[in-house]
């Protein structure tokens, strides 16, 4: 065995459930990191093989590994897949404090603060569940303590939080999404967008593409890590785009890993408002609570959804 | 390695779609088996121009060409033995076509088994070989280590659904082989020897399935017995008798123990369970059926039977079989379970024999093994659980695996029933087909004439399984 290139004080112990993990692959079935990317480098059995590689020594601690081993969303469904029951996400996080404490400066998918546009207003510390955010003069975020669930991100008044890697779930990336749905010339029935909660419906999601489903779809699914993640502006840009509806999707209020939902209830109730007073009936921005996998309520939602925006019809461009 | 130009692969799939950073290509280097190596680089193709463009200059160079789906195989089919390049076929994930008129669909090789039958649902059709990995096993991956499952007692393996396929060839050159009609008479029919030629002799880029009507009801029954050879016997009988069940499982006591242990079930410590299943369109053949299955079972001594028609207690009565893996990693500390010896087909006479000579060999060599598997098929797994940092442990493993391939050869069974052969089941492989090694080299000469596809595979795999490649595990007293 050729000796690890860094300490690795935390991670040594699961050399045992490294060598129990039976490289089956089930656990990236559902991960929305691999799911986006694709690469076997992203997925977590990618990782855990990553990390044998460097308790063993025959993975050299670089940038690149110390990147992929800090992008995570906790979301969890490798475990809960793990064909040898292990506490994947726990060996990931000593793996990141061991690379942290080895000097390796590398984000992931950790929230950062652009100190240029904070004003210390504080209310990132207050929110985040995990008290992965302190102040110490500044905002200082504990990189081995966030999970990644974007919640940060949006509840910044001075949008001053961001995360480097957002595999699909960052604001910039689901405006081009939705405006690649919305403005595809090709597409003559686009007509909204279904934002959806990656822990409670996302896991009936397919991989692979059906050529001789709907090439026109009505409507488009985008995955976030959290409803609490949809920003108002996201979802205005919808409307701007010429959507006739959006529906996020949430879990119930008290079964949301990141209290996201609760601010997810207040910002839409604040946006029907809002709309409203621009003429665009509240109908047109819903809400829709889904049990954990519940295909047939999710199904079931968007059905109801899709027939009352179409009742209302297309907006009215004033 | 020097020999491989990065940016002409690049040129071919694209900048995003190429990788050699050490720490993808040991990713890479492995799948579901004992076996690790490295590639030089991994690529993904996105249609079969791609794969063609690559072949022919992968076979200009005479690099290796490893085709990969989403690497679950046990015995180490996907690890580049002599390295070259890893061809991820994962984004080649489109269900083409879905022709219900002429009962056969049409999907790229990437498309994950679970999502194929979410798509066939909606039609009450099924895809049926589903093996147990069907959640991540890829329709490329399936036929070629022709996979089979659960069901394929009454439904077959994944030759049995498979038309056609279209294939490209190292030299680059595409062909298609098979038809979409239910049956065909015409020569050679080389889409058959593509089931099960783990990558060596093309690359699937697309493949025609004939799918089967989802049946409406399914009755699951569980039987306990207290010796081995009365599960054994029931099996021989409830399959000589002219019986169809769509599943008939045997769990051995070593795995009873380990699903108790893990699970706290409170199954009966018995020597044997057998699970079974029927199903149809009509309640009255599926009562039949697992009827006549059960009244054999209990002709030989099961006991404590339950049988139930509800999908909820069917899934309730199935966890112990459904949760057998995670249950033998967790059999006993510092005892992971290998995929050594992994699968077999022994005839149904011999069932409880082979799980018999399977304990006997494992206490010989002071290892733990299980025995369990879809007996319906004739098709028996095993897991060798050992201390994986001990190279005695090997050494006992290398000895037990010979022995069991022995046995099995001598009672007229078969190296592989699902998982393959790749590199760790090759020397029992190599053995059992000694007659037609010849002709299987010059088969893959004819299709590959400069080796490049999936090298050191199957028949042209290591004697020495242990030292084909560098293990996953970590020996800790080897290199001290
Ligand atoms: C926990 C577990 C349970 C399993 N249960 C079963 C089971 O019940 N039944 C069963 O049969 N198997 C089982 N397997 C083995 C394996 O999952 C299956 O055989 C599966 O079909 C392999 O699919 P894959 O996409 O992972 O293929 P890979 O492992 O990536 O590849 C398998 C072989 O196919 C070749 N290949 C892949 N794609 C192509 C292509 N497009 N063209 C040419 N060759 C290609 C590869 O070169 C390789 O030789 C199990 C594995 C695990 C880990
Ligand atoms: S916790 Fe979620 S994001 Fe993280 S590795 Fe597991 S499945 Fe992927
Ligand atoms: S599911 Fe568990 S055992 Fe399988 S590869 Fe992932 S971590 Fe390993
Ligand atoms: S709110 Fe979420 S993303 Fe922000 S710091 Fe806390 S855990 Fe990280």
């Amino acid at each position: 065995m050729n000796k690890p290139k860094i300490k690795l004080n935390r991670l040594e112990k699961w050399k045992g459930s490294l060598d129990v993990c039976i490289r089956c692959g089930y656990c990236f079935a559902h991960c929305p990191i691999y799911k986006d990317t694709r690469w076997e480098t992203d997925a977590p059995r990618g990782k855990m093989t990553l990390i044998y590689g460097l308790i063993n020594g025959e993975v050299e601690p670089t940038d690149y590994v110390a990147e992929k081993l800090l992008e995570c969303f906790y979301c969890k469904r490798c475990e809960n897949n793990c064909s040898s029951s292990l506490p994947i996400t726990q060996i990931f996080t000593d793996a990141q404090a061991d690379l942290l404490e080895a000097g390796f400066d590398v984000k992931g998918t950790t929230s950062v603060t652009n100190r240029g546009q904070c004003t210390l207003c504080l209310e990132c510390v207050r929110l985040c569940k995990h008290e992965a955010r302190s102040y110490d003069g500044r905002i200082v975020v504990d990189t081995v303590k966030c999970q990644s669930c974007g919640s940060c991100i949006d509840s910044c008044p001075r949008m001053a939080i961001s995360m480097n890697l957002g595999f699909g779930t960052n604001p910039d990336e689901m405006r081009s999404e939705i405006t690649g749905f919305l403005k595809d010339d090709k597409r003559k029935n686009a007509k909204a967008i279904v934002f959806c909660c990656n822990w409670s419906n996302y896991p009936g999601f397919q991989v692979a593409e059906l050529v001789s489903e709907d090439p026109d779809p009505e409507y488009k699914i985008l995955v976030t890590m959290c409803s609490g993640r949809v920003q108002s502006q996201v979802i205005m840009e919808a409307f701007a785009q010429g959507a006739w509806g959006v529906l996020v999707t949430m879990c119930p209020e008290d079964k949301c890993e990141h209290d996201g939902n609760v601010r997810t209830k207040m910002r839409i109730n604040s946006l029907k408002k809002a709309i409203h007073e621009l003429g665009i009936g509240p109908e047109r921005v819903q809400l829709e609570i889904v049990e954990k996998g519940n295909q047939k309520q999710f199904q079931d939602g968007v059905k109801k959804f899709m027939k009352e925006i179409k009742d209302a019809g297309p907006l009215k461009r004033g | 390695m020097e020999k491989l130009n990065i940016s002409r692969l690049k040129e071919i799939v694209g900048e995003k779609n190429v990788k050699d950073d050490p720490a993808d290509l040991y990713i890479y280097g492995t799948d579901a088996s004992v076996h690790q190596a490295m590639p030089w680089a991994v690529v993904r193709p996105e249609n079969a121009g791609q794969v063609q463009e690559i072949m022919r200059y992968a076979n200009s160079e005479k690099i290796p060409v490893i085709p990969r789906g989403s690497g679950s195989g046990m015995c180490g089919q996907t690890v580049p033995v002599n390295g070259g390049i890893i061809l991820d076929m994962k984004r080649m994930n489109k269900i083409l076509e879905i022709n219900l008129e002429d009962v056969y669909c049409r999907v790229e090789p990437g498309v994950i088994d679970d999502d194929l039958n979410k798509a066939l649902k909606p039609y009450n059709v099924f895809f049926p070989p589903t093996p147990a990995s069907s959640i991540i096993a890829t329709i490329g991956g399936e036929i070629a280590n022709n996979a089979s499952g659960v069901r394929s007692v009454k439904y077959g393996a994944a030759r049995d659904s498979l038309l056609g396929v279209k294939l490209v060839l190292a030299s680059g050159d595409m062909i298609s082989f098979g038809t979409t009609t239910r049956v065909e008479a015409s020569g050679y029919q080389i889409e058959r020897i593509i089931a099960g030629s783990e990558g060596t002799l093309g690359v699937i880029v697309e493949a025609t399935l004939k799918f089967v009507p989802l049946p409406t009801i399914r009755c699951l029954g569980m039987t306990n017995f207290n010796k081995l050879e009365e599960a054994g016997d029931s099996i021989s009988e409830i399959m000589a008798s002219g019986c169809t069940p769509s599943m008939l499982e045997l769990v051995d006591n070593v795995a009873i123990k380990a699903i108790n242990n893990a699970l706290k079930l409170n199954l009966p410590d018995v020597d044997a369970i057998l699970i079974f299943e029927a199903d149809g369109m009509v309640k009255e053949a599926v009562d039949f059926e697992i009827t006549k299955i059960k009244d054999i079972c209990e002709t030989h001594g099961g006991f404590g039977t339950e049988l139930s028609f509800d999908e909820k207690e069917r899934e309730r009565i199935y966890t112990g079989r459904k949760k057998l893996f995670p249950s033998l990693s967790k059999y006993k500390e510092l005892m992971p379970s290998t995929s050594l010896a992994d699968d077999m087909t022994v005839p149904y006479s011999k069932m409880a024999e082979t799980t018999r000579k399977i304990h006997e060999i494992a206490k010989q060599n002071n290892i733990i093994m299980s025995a369990y598997g879809h007996c319906g098929s004739g098709c028996m797994h095993t897991k060798i659980l050992m201390d994986t940092t001990k190279s005695e442990s090997w050494k006992a493993a290398e000895k037990a695996v010979a022995q069991i391939y022995e046995y099995v050869n001598s009672v007229g069974g078969t190296t592989s029933a699902e998982h393959g052969i790749g590199i760790s089941k090759a020397p029992a492989f190599k053995i059992e087909k000694a007659a037609s090694l010849e002709l299987m080299r010059g088969i893959k000469k004819a299709f590959d004439p400069n080796n490049i596809l999936n090298p050191g595979k199957l028949q042209d795999a290591s004697d020495d399984w242990l030292n084909a490649t560098k293990l996953r595990y970590t020996v800790s007293d080897k290199c001290e």
